[in-house]
């Protein structure tokens, strides 16, 4: 999934983008998993005042 | 003590929170994205070609020099490989190719061709028909890597229809009366276009050759087997 990193000019995005889908799932987890954060302090506060 | 059953799932505020997060973080992405992006594309100038820095958009000088379309080994796909190859698929700068006569167009020069080129293909609505850079139509050729096109090099089909000795002139020729030389059951209009515009449009045509795709078209180079194999049916 993964490839070896050949674009002509390094960057950030062009390392990520090395392997089909690669940028994709990095972008959406890093998107999501703070969500999960969110979540759990929500649930958390929720609980607190009920 | 049992802990109440609460739903996050129907909390206006886990929403609120989640929405701003997602909207804050993919604007700066955005940004980024953005700044990153005009960073790779800018064009370059003589100077880089000067220190051999290869450029994905490389400076309008290049029409100075000549140009391949060479499998580069550890980029995995070809590359427009510019002066001269090391062997590898990187360019070397150092081979120079006449363009109408010259290969020593200055900066301005070659801007000034450049731009006049841009201007005529605008203004001759080239991408109603043709694909430049994957914008356009499908209806005629992709002028993407026209310039590298086999058919139009030294014992080309398309190069010796026209019968000129040069690519350059060749194309020039056939931009200028396109109607004297049937190449395609889809023929191309008329289009008055002037001598002076059609060297500019050749210049357009040879500098977006250089621009790197990284790799688009794939197995351009091949068709260079092709039109040896026409003739020689």
């Amino acid at each position: 999934m993964i490839e070896a990193f050949t674009d002509m000019n390094s960057s950030f995005f062009g390392f990520l983008n090395q392997g089909p889908l690669t940028l994709t799932i990095f972008l959406h987890t890093v998107i999501v998993l703070p969500m999960f954060w969110i979540y759990f302090q929500e649930k958390k506060r929720l609980e607190r005042e009920n | 003590m049992s802990r109440k059953k609460v739903s996050v799932w129907s909390d206006n505020r886990f929403w609120q929170r989640s929405a701003t997060w997602v909207t804050g973080f993919a604007s700066i992405l955005l940004i980024w994205l953005t700044f990153d992006t005009m960073g790779q594309i800018t064009m370059g100038n003589q100077k880089d070609i000067d220190n051999h820095i290869a450029k994905k958009v490389p400076s309008a000088t290049v029409i100075n020099y000549k140009v391949e379309y060479n499998m580069n080994q550890f980029r995995g796909h070809e590359v427009p490989v510019i002066g001269g190859d090391d062997g590898k698929g990187n360019s070397l700068f150092k081979v120079k190719e006449k363009f109408f006569g010259r290969d020593d167009y200055s900066q301005k020069e070659a801007d000034a061709l450049l731009h006049l080129g841009k201007l005529a293909s605008q203004a001759k609505n080239c991408m109603d028909c043709h694909t430049l850079l994957g914008n356009g139509a499908y209806y005629a050729p992709d002028l993407t890597k026209a310039w590298l096109d086999p058919a139009w090099g030294k014992d080309g089909p398309l190069q010796s229809m026209t019968g000129k000795n040069t690519k350059e002139e060749a194309m020039a020729e056939f931009l200028q009366n396109p109607g004297k030389y049937p190449t395609h059951a889809r023929m191309m209009p008329n289009l008055g276009i002037t001598p002076k515009e059609a060297k500019g449009l050749v210049a357009f045509l040879k500098h977006m050759a250089t621009i790197d795709t990284n790799g688009f078209p794939r197995g351009f180079g091949k068709i260079k087997e092709g039109v040896v194999y026409a003739k020689s049916k």
